[in-house]
């Protein structure tokens, strides 16, 4: 790694752009006949954006400057608005997770039938939401993120609106004003920041390097910290602003259930890692006990509900409500350990979803049924089905070996280092993972054969290629987690060093510093 | 016999509003000399070269005149001023585009043929059979646009009152003019006319209050004469509030705003366009002016009362609007929402906030007027489908329509990369620093109102199966075409690029005094 | 003689005008209270003029009067043409359109 680029290429931008041409270009192959012609555009797009990612992490130096590839030009001087486009290791991190799921759910889903609309139109909003997703990324503007931020909503309602089950429009439509809610609280917020960087510095700025070295009130600093908070909890979810999450990932084909948790869910993490703690840290300080609470909550709540139910969709939804629990928790303990765990458990997560959802709907196509009670004995006609099922099912409940026990493991040692209590609570998720794993397993894949199941088939080989690298994905990293931990180790412990409470951990019982710093 | 002294007039520096009422003048007497099959496209021709010349001269009395009174002190030529002037003839243009229109409708246009006649009855037949169109709306569009002009320029007392008669006369006709439910329509101008001249007289009594207290009905008199006031005074406030009254009428803020809804769902659609457009353009300039000129000084006791009606306004607005069934109505709703955003500017009573009103009046009123220009073209057989269950499924007919109005919808709602967001993103800032925080959070609230509203349309549009009752987009013609493009073009280019229009309303937001 | 006493009076007529088109139901009677506001500012306007020794406030009158005249013309007009369609003139009776 550590090989530097050429910089004259604006290398955050291109990638931005290639699948966002790629959907343009998706859509004027608009008649039934291109219609291979447009998958293969797509593909091929995804996965030049995939290629652009990799090249971006060989030309990215970890021990480098924090940000790097900035690329810049003003946009709304008035405002205090550029267009800067940049790399840091968590933002790397996250293209590399984004760029991968999307070319697997563009693969996955080849011959996936689209019930209404075009095959055209659902690949172009899937590449329009990478494309937004990956800008979300690497903005370093904070306007631009915002705005790009919202702009994701679009892509995401229409593909949960027009191509989802039989109560679409419900779920599209919990899904967008919950959004909405969240985002104009962001924009007050942002609105708030805009007048305080004018006071700050005499001009309006949204550079988020700029922004970071600004001071504010405390008051102030509070108020704007709730309105980005509230549209990251939304987005990320947390409990009590996670109901969206289960319509919408039950009405979505598994593809846009894929991107949705495996990718858009995630920016709300990411946007507590690069802009609550950097931006806000004394606020964050101050309110991290009520946000390692919430985490807690979470964790086992979703663990409790993913047990109860009967729709696999659903399952999957929750399960993924426990795990956002731990990464937010990784996020908010203020450790070094902690924090590397949760953008590791990020990607270990994205990955596994993603496999649990489109193998699941390899199934649930054949079979016409999301619900659980439909299915028993799938190995036995679907061994290979099963058995890829089964691996992405072990990372979920954190199997030594699997990437998903890296992240969980890390949040946890992070966790017990800050607070014994937490770290303990915390743990009994691990159990209750377990729990609605294996039992989903075994009532899917073993036991006696079904009447309806019998006509299951085996995955075609281009479908096991397309999950495939998910697998070799989750192994690899389960064996080498320096991969992905030497990127994000300098970053978060930048972003760690500007938050007061983060330097020093200290074990204890209730060791939850917050509240009023002196 | 001493001699008298003349008044200096720049003529040129009033050349817009002389041609748009000369010409209204002459197209009254083309009505009476042109032979029938020639007053249409004459009249047309008349109305359309003397807007587009009256903007034309907008920008060369911009580039070219000193700033200061003209007119003998009636009129004043400032930034603010010439800028709502631009404003007012570019909506007015746009909005004749879209009222010249006679192929959506396979009657005509959207006026009826003959007023006089009787609805439902022998003769109104007779004129529908012949295909007969009225012209008259012309010249009265004419008059109109000259009084708006006044109206946001005028810099007494007198001249406000005249310039605002001037305005609201023709639209109690035009509004009753409508084609089809001709019988609403009819209702609308009664109503329209009845609480328009109730605002008038109120702003007239106001006006008559602030003489008697200033003993001039110069602005700057009477800005001066405050200035040097030391105690509260009962005439001045009362003279303030009625004034207030009377412009928030015609602005259309809650609790003074009843009449919207019925008379922009009664008048034909594309003058509620212009209703909603440029006319709520000329009651803004005129607030703004008569709040930081004459009033600026008693800026303590006026804001309070913006405050509350600015919330009212925003709240009511977009409550009201989730009940609607018809999308006039709807529409209706969402312009006083929108004056209420545009109220939490004028509140913020600085330069920030000026400008911030201008460039949300830009907004606000280019996209209202492609909005109603939509409506206009969608239909079924007996006239406009304004229920809002008629418009289920239109995306999969008409895409390009759906798609246009959705980008109008999203701007309301603020959705970044219209120019609805920088809009709000404006007018929100400038109350922040002006410290009206609780107006901004108010703000925020009815905005995540007004959005579930505008998604439930867009909702309907592309997501619910149409109905057999549902209607057809009319294919229009390039005039209709090309009022709804520009309407939706600059919503989307003010998304994008605002920098320029943003330095110009920066530029232009000073009154001169 | 304190001018005080004509601009009550004003106010009071103003206040009946306004109570009047507010109240009453019939078209052509809160019409005539609008004339009836417009002459209370008439009014007020030529008192305020007296007491300030300046013309101001009459030329205001004469343009009222002119006003009201084309407002009256605008405004029967319209009333007329509901008349005819209706045969009414009660504000009441005009209910397509709901609050």
């Amino acid at each position: 790694m550590a090989a530097s680029l050429p910089t004259a290429i604006p290398w955050t931008v291109l990638i931005v752009l290639v699948p966002l041409i790629g959907a343009v270009a998706v859509t004027f192959l608009r008649a039934p006949a291109q219609q291979r012609a447009a998958r293969w555009t797509a593909f091929g797009a995804s996965l030049l954006a995939l290629l652009l990612a990799v090249i971006l992490a060989i030309g990215f130096t970890p021990a480098g400057p924090g940000v790097q590839y900035l690329v810049s030009s003003p946009w709304l001087p008035a405002l205090g608005v550029s267009l800067s486009f940049g790399v840091t290791g968590i933002s790397l991190v996250m293209v590399l997770l984004t760029t991968v799921l999307a070319a697997t759910v563009i693969a996955a889903e080849w011959r996936m039938p689209v019930p209404r609309g075009t095959t055209q139109g659902y690949l172009a909003l899937l590449l329009s939401l990478e494309a937004l997703v990956l800008g979300v990324f690497l903005a370093r503007d904070l306007f631009v993120f915002y705005v790009l931020f919202e702009a994701m909503l679009l892509p995401v309602y229409f593909l949960i609106g027009r191509f989802g089950g039989s109560r679409r429009g419900f779920a599209a439509v919990k899904f967008l004003v919950y959004s909405l809610v969240g985002g104009l609280a962001m924009l007050a917020a942002l609105i708030g920041l805009f007048v305080e960087s004018k006071a700050a510095f005499g001009r309006p700025t949204f550079d988020m390097t700029a922004l970071a070295d600004m001071t504010m009130s405390t008051p102030t600093e509070r108020l704007i910290w709730w309105g980005f908070f509230l549209a990251f909890a939304i987005k990320a979810p947390l409990v009590p602003l996670h109901t969206w999450l289960p319509d919408a990932a039950a009405e979505s084909t598994p593809g846009t259930a894929t991107m949705l948790i495996g990718v858009l869910d995630k920016v709300g993490v990411f946007g507590m890692l690069v802009i609550l703690l950097p931006l806000l840290p004394n606020a964050s300080v101050f309110y991290a006990p009520m946000v390692v609470v919430l985490a807690l909550i979470g964790i086992l709540y979703g663990a409790v509900l993913a047990i109860g139910q009967g729709d696999m969709k659903r399952l999957f939804a929750y399960t993924s409500v426990s795990h956002f629990g731990f990464i937010v928790l990784g996020v908010f303990v203020f450790t070094g350990i902690a924090m590397n765990g949760a953008i590791f458990y990020m990607v270990a997560h994205g990955l596994s979803t993603a496999g649990l959802f489109l193998v699941a709907g390899y199934l649930m196509s054949q079979r016409g049924s999301a619900s659980i009670s439909a299915y028993g004995g799938v190995s036995q006609r679907a061994p290979l089905l099963a058995g890829l099922f089964l691996v992405m099912a072990l990372s979920t409940l954190a199997l030594p070996g699997l990437a998903g026990f890296i992240g969980e493991f890390l949040v946890l040692l992070g966790a017990f280092q800050r607070s014994v209590v937490v770290g303990v609570i915390a743990t009994t998720g691990i159990v209750l993972a377990a729990i609605y794993m294996l039992w989903l397993v075994q009532r899917v894949m073993v036991g006696p054969l079904q009447p309806g199941v019998d006509r299951v088939r085996e995955v075609t080989v281009w479908q096991a290629a397309a999950v495939g690298p998910l697998v070799a994905l989750l192994l690899l990293l389960g064996f080498f987690p320096q991969t992905v931990l030497s990127l994000v180790e300098p970053a978060a412990q930048t972003t760690l060093a500007g938050v007061p409470a983060g330097t020093a951990a200290t074990p204890s019982l209730f060791g939850l510093t917050g509240g009023e710093q002196p | 016999m001493t001699p008298i002294s003349v008044v200096d007039i720049d003529y040129v520096a009033l050349a817009p509003v002389i041609i748009v009422l000369v010409a209204a003048v002459i197209g009254v007497l083309l009505e009476a000399f042109l032979p029938e099959a020639a007053r249409r496209s004459g009249q047309l021709l008349l109305t359309g070269s003397a807007v587009a010349l009256a903007f034309l001269t907008v920008l060369i009395v911009a580039a070219s005149r000193p700033f200061g009174p003209i007119a003998g002190g009636s009129l004043m030529l400032d930034g603010p001023g010439l800028f709502l002037q631009g404003l007012i003839l570019l909506t007015s243009g746009t909005a004749i585009l879209i009222m010249a229109d006679r192929r959506v409708d396979p009657g005509g246009d959207a006026f009826a043929g003959r007023v006089s006649t009787l609805p439902g009855g022998e003769e109104e037949r007779e004129v529908s059979r012949r295909g007969l169109m009225q012209t008259e709306v012309w010249p009265l569009m004419l008059f109109c646009i000259g009084g708006l002009l006044l109206f946001v320029t005028s810099n007494d007392l007198l001249t406000l009152f005249i310039a605002l008669e001037i305005l609201s006369l023709p639209l109690y006709l035009l509004v009753g003019m409508a084609r089809r439910r001709r019988l609403l329509s009819q209702e609308a101008a009664l109503k329209y006319f009845l609480m328009g001249a109730l605002a008038s007289a109120i702003l007239l009594f106001g006006s008559a209050l602030a003489y008697a207290y200033a003993g001039t009905i110069e602005f700057a008199g009477i800005a001066e004469r405050i200035s040097e006031r030391t105690t509260a005074n009962t005439l001045v406030i009362a003279a303030v509030a009625l004034i207030l009254v009377g412009l928030l009428f015609k602005i259309g803020a809650v609790p003074f705003g009843q009449w919207v809804p019925d008379v922009y769902q009664g008048a034909p659609t594309p003058v509620t366009g212009f209703m909603a457009a440029a006319v709520k353009v000329a009651a803004v300039g005129a607030l703004l002016r008569v709040l930081y000129v004459p009033f600026g000084g008693m800026r303590w006791e006026w804001e309070p009362v913006l405050w509350i009606v600015a919330s009212l306004t925003m709240l009511i607005g977009s409550l009201v609007a989730l009940a609607q069934s018809d999308i006039k109505r709807m529409l209706a709703y969402s312009s006083i929402a929108n004056a209420g955003f545009i109220l939490i500017g004028v509140a913020a009573a600085d330069q920030v906030g000026l400008s911030s009103v201008l460039f949300y009046l830009l907004a606000y009123s280019v996209a209202t007027l492609a909005a109603f220009g939509i409506v206009t073209m969608v239909r079924v057989p007996t006239g406009e489908a304004t229920s809002l269950e008629q418009w289920a499924g239109i995306g999969r007919r008409s895409p390009l329509l759906a798609t246009a109005f959705s980008l109008i919808l999203l701007s309301f709602a603020g959705i970044p990369l219209t120019a609805g967001f920088i809009a709000k993103f404006g007018v929100f800032t400038a109350a922040i620093t002006a410290g009206a925080l609780p107006l901004v959070i108010v703000g925020i609230v009815a905005s995540a109102i007004a959005a579930a509203l505008y998604v439930r349309i867009i909702v309907r549009m592309y997501f619910t199966d149409p109905v057999s009752a549902s209607a057809g987009v009319a294919s229009p013609s390039p005039l209709t075409v090309a009022g709804v493009g520009l309407g939706v073009a600059l919503t989307v280019i003010l998304g994008v690029f605002p920098q320029p229009v943003l330095n110009l309303v920066e530029q232009t937001s000073i009154f001169v005094r | 003689m304190s001018p005080d006493a004509y601009l009550s009076l004003a106010s009071i007529l103003f206040a009946i005008g306004a109570a009047g088109v507010l109240l009453r139901r019939n078209a052509i009677i809160a019409f005539m209270s609008i004339e009836l506001m417009l002459n209370a500012a008439n009014l007020a306007f030529v008192t305020a003029a007296r007491a300030w020794g300046n013309l101001d406030g009459q030329v205001v009158a004469f343009f009222v009067m002119v006003v009201a005249a084309a407002e009256v013309v605008v405004g029967l007009a319209i009333i007329m043409t509901i008349f005819r369609s209706r045969q009414s003139t009660s504000v009441d009776e005009t209910s397509l359109l709901r609050w």
